[in-house]
């Protein structure tokens, strides 16, 4: 009690206790996550166009067949695996284990342990997925839905990921901050939950796999989980720093961001086999995710409420923070898509859109309106603080949110709602196959547009990023300035 | 019965067991007295509660 | 409140819990399921499902390797869930046991295309499934199925004549005068594999609706 007391004296404003004094600052922690962080975040922003690119012609074939049909390594069914592959294991995972990293050093307040360990780990997950994407697209998927990649290049995925794993235990248990934010125990839970998720999959799907349908169990086990138990902490990680610390206020109550994330952690990980509705399964797995998923209420809620309290009242600053327009679009997106994927797994409404585009919407939803959003918004934050350069271009920050945004709106509004129409009309058994397909056409059309949208923000984005590296490298050695962290904190910077 | 299903038994008898003490540990220590000031852990002496950061767009005044 | 280890325990049970429920169980009660055995009108003994052999396994590989799970499921639905049975897809729900020896198993989530648990049924015709694959265009006017030239191959008709395996091509489908469009092997192991696509058997767990007649019992 007497040293949570002492530590809490220490974090008032102005004063100076011994504790505080061993703590790095805050500029001498940025500076060295610089190059493991960078690595990690440029080469997820290149996997991201990359997967763009793959979208786009995925896109494209599913309205126009004939687009680019002679080439077997760019038929839909391998074109599409690559791009979920790219984007979920290239573009999402190292941008969100850059932001990990940097979210893991400020909070345990050291500077970046063992910067080496993390660039070889970046290095071999470059080398792991390029092999695999390779191998997907000359036709080594395994057609296991989120564990595309072949057998032989997922061994080095797992090697890679392991020495994130050991580099992140190694930095928490040497932390001088011993208190533990709520960010920091999504953080920790992700870096343990998904090697276990994917030493698992591979073993019983890859490795040696089991027999029949016990592979479609532990198949939607996995995916469902890399969603709810890696990507999401990461993302609310972010959300929960970012809130508070761009508008300069305490997480609302404390209290519920405790009760959030232990019902997310004891409901999520059951919600997997809702996948399976009206499949060929016991009628019990299917049902306890059913109810593990409207369990996620208590999680998600709680979530929402706390954030949205927060905000309170501080709704202007959205005009002026890059970071907070993308975090709060974000943490909206995925109250959204929460209680869509809610909906989504009750047995009377999954019986209309299980089969149809709306999952598609669904998953673009939590992975992009969620999670790329709130990774976009902690790099414009996180970027400008470890390479002390400031962003280049205010306009090219404007026209990515407002691609990505209005994008992601064109997006999933009315491929959800397409989605709906589809799979009535594929329940009438009166209406004619062909008719179904040919009433997705419009929406699946403006589906291409919005992935047009969303691809030149990420042009926008990519190029201011590469411009302001220039500045880092080139002759260019302006410093970082008091616009980058508000007027008021220029002295501080200063000095 | 093979051994799977004695592991799944003892494991579902194992799992809310274990949770059950480490539960009674923790809030002997004292580690379950959550105070609302870890909500503060964010911030610091060098960006204290109550000052915005990353006020970057939109600025009249933007000055270098 | 330093709350490490609790929260390293808490990590640790809640995933266990749901790799025990979720993992482990459906191991547990699916993985020693066993082929159905009955007799057939001979009094012979008949095992569904079988496992695949010669060009249907190699087929396999194909729709695995050409991602056709994307846009095809290979579930039925139960009768009043959903249109599957009434479209056609399938005379009864498929259940466990109708998967035991896919490799690996594709139940799919999508159904930009239709379901095919059945489609070595619906359509045996070799020759359909040739045309179809070549150009979707030619059996199903307005599909958005992509095309699959390189599963076949374009030459030039030789002195003995066409070949016979070659496609019926007319219209505006049609090639060249003196050439001629004939199945690669990849092409034919994949039709056979189609053609593989049947569950019409009757199981105690699922059985087939009675006014089939002569399901063997």
């Amino acid at each position: 009690m007497s040293a949570s007391s002492q530590t809490f004296s220490a974090l008032l404003p102005g004063d100076v206790s011994d504790d505080s004094s061993k703590r790095a600052l805050l500029a001498e922690i940025d500076a060295s996550c610089r190059v493991p962080v960078l690595f990690f975040v440029i080469s997820g922003l290149l996997w991201l166009l990359a997967g763009t690119a793959l979208a786009l012609v995925a896109s494209i074939k599913l309205h126009s067949p004939g687009f680019l049909a002679s080439w077997e390594f760019l038929t839909f069914g391998r074109v599409r695996p690559a791009h979920l592959n790219t984007v979920i294991y290239g573009f999402a995972s190292q941008t969100g284990i850059g932001v990990t990293l940097w979210l893991m050093c400020r909070l345990c307040r050291v500077p970046f342990v063992a910067p080496g360990l993390a660039t070889v780990a970046a290095i071999f997950w470059n080398i792991g997925l390029t092999v695999g994407v390779v191998g997907i697209l000359i036709g080594d998927s395994t057609s296991i839905e989120w564990l595309e990649l072949p057998r032989y290049c997922t061994p080095i995925l797992f090697f890679s990921y392991a020495l994130v794993a050991v580099w992140a235990i190694i930095t928490f248990r040497l932390r001088r901050e011993q208190h533990l934010y709520v960010s920091q125990w999504y953080l920790l839970a992700a870096i343990l939950w998904f090697p276990w998720l994917y030493a698992t999959a591979q073993i019983m799907l890859l490795i040696e796999p089991v027999r029949g349908v016990v592979q479609a169990a532990v198949n939607w086990w996995f995916a469902h989980n890399v969603l709810g138990l890696w990507f999401t902490p990461i993302g609310l990680a972010s959300i929960y720093y970012f809130i508070p610390k761009v508008i300069g206020r305490p997480i609302h109550s404390y209290y519920l961001s405790v009760l959030g994330f232990w019902s997310l952690a004891l409901f999520y990980n059951w919600n997997g086999l809702h996948h399976l509705i009206g499949g060929p399964m016991p009628a019990w797995m299917i049902t306890v995710s059913i109810v593990a998923s409207v369990m996620m209420l208590i999680p998600v809620t709680t979530v929402a409420i706390n954030h949205h309290m927060t905000m309170w009242g501080h709704f202007g600053k959205l005009k002026h923070s890059p970071t907070l327009r993308f975090v709060v679009v974000g943490a909206l997106c995925y109250t959204a898509t929460s209680l869509q994927g809610i909906a989504n797994s009750l047995r009377s409404y999954s019986e209309v859109v299980h089969f149809t585009h709306h999952t598609i919407a669904h998953a673009h939803l939590g992975l992009y309106g969620f999670f790329a959003m709130v990774m976009f918004g902690s790099l414009y934050y996180i970027i400008p603080r470890i390479t002390q350069r400031e962003w280049p271009s205010l306009g090219l920050i404007s026209l990515h949110f407002w691609a990505c945004f209005l994008g992601l709106a064109l997006y999933v509004v009315p491929l959800s709602l397409g989605g709906i129409l589809q799979g009535l009309a594929m329940n009438d058994a009166s209406v004619p196959f062909l008719k179904v397909v040919e009433g997705t056409l419009p929406w699946l059309k403006l589906r291409t547009f919005a992935g047009l949208l969303l691809g030149l923000g990420h042009v926008a984005f990519v190029g201011n990023l590469v411009w302001l590296l220039a500045r880092v490298f080139g002759p260019y050695r302006k410093p970082v300035v008091a616009i980058l962290m508000g007027a008021e904190t220029a002295a501080v910077v200063g000095k | 019965m093979n051994v799977l299903a004695i592991l799944m038994i003892g494991g579902v008898l194992a799992v809310p067991g274990v949770a059950l003490v480490a539960l009674r540990w923790a809030s002997h220590r004292g580690e379950l007295n959550l105070p609302e000031r870890a909500a503060l852990l964010p911030f610091d002496e060098e960006e204290p509660v109550g000052r915005a950061t990353d006020q970057i767009l939109n600025r009249q005044s933007a000055e270098s | 409140m330093k709350y490490g280890p609790l929260l390293f325990l808490g990590i640790l049970f809640t995933l266990a819990s749901s790799w025990v429920g979720l993992v482990l169980a459906p191991k547990q009660q699916l993985g020693g399921l066993v082929p159905n055995v009955s007799t057939n009108a001979l009094g012979a003994v008949v095992l569904y499902p079988q496992a695949r052999k010669g060009e249907a396994q190699q087929g396999e590989e194909h729709y695995r390797s050409l991602g056709c799970v994307y846009c095809h499921s290979q579930q039925v639905r139960p009768e009043g869930f959903g249109s599957d049975i009434t479209r056609g897809w399938g005379k009864r729900r498929t259940v466990s046991r109708d998967y035991l020896y896919d490799k690996p198993v594709m139940l799919g989530t999508s159904r930009t295309g239709p379901d095919l648990t059945n489609i070595g049924e619906r359509q045996s015709d070799s020759g359909w499934h040739f045309a179809h694959l070549y150009n979707p265009q030619i059996t199903s006017k307005g599909s958005v199925m992509p095309p699959y030239p390189f599963l076949f191959q374009l030459r030039k008709i030789g002195p003995g004549g066409a070949s016979t395996n070659a496609l019926k091509l007319s219209g505006e489908f049609a090639v060249a005068e003196g050439w001629e469009v004939v199945p690669k092997d990849s092409a034919r192991q994949l039709v056979e594999y189609l053609r593989s696509l049947k569950t019409s058997v009757d199981l105690p767990e699922a059985p087939l609706p009675k006014v089939q007649e002569g399901a063997a019992k």
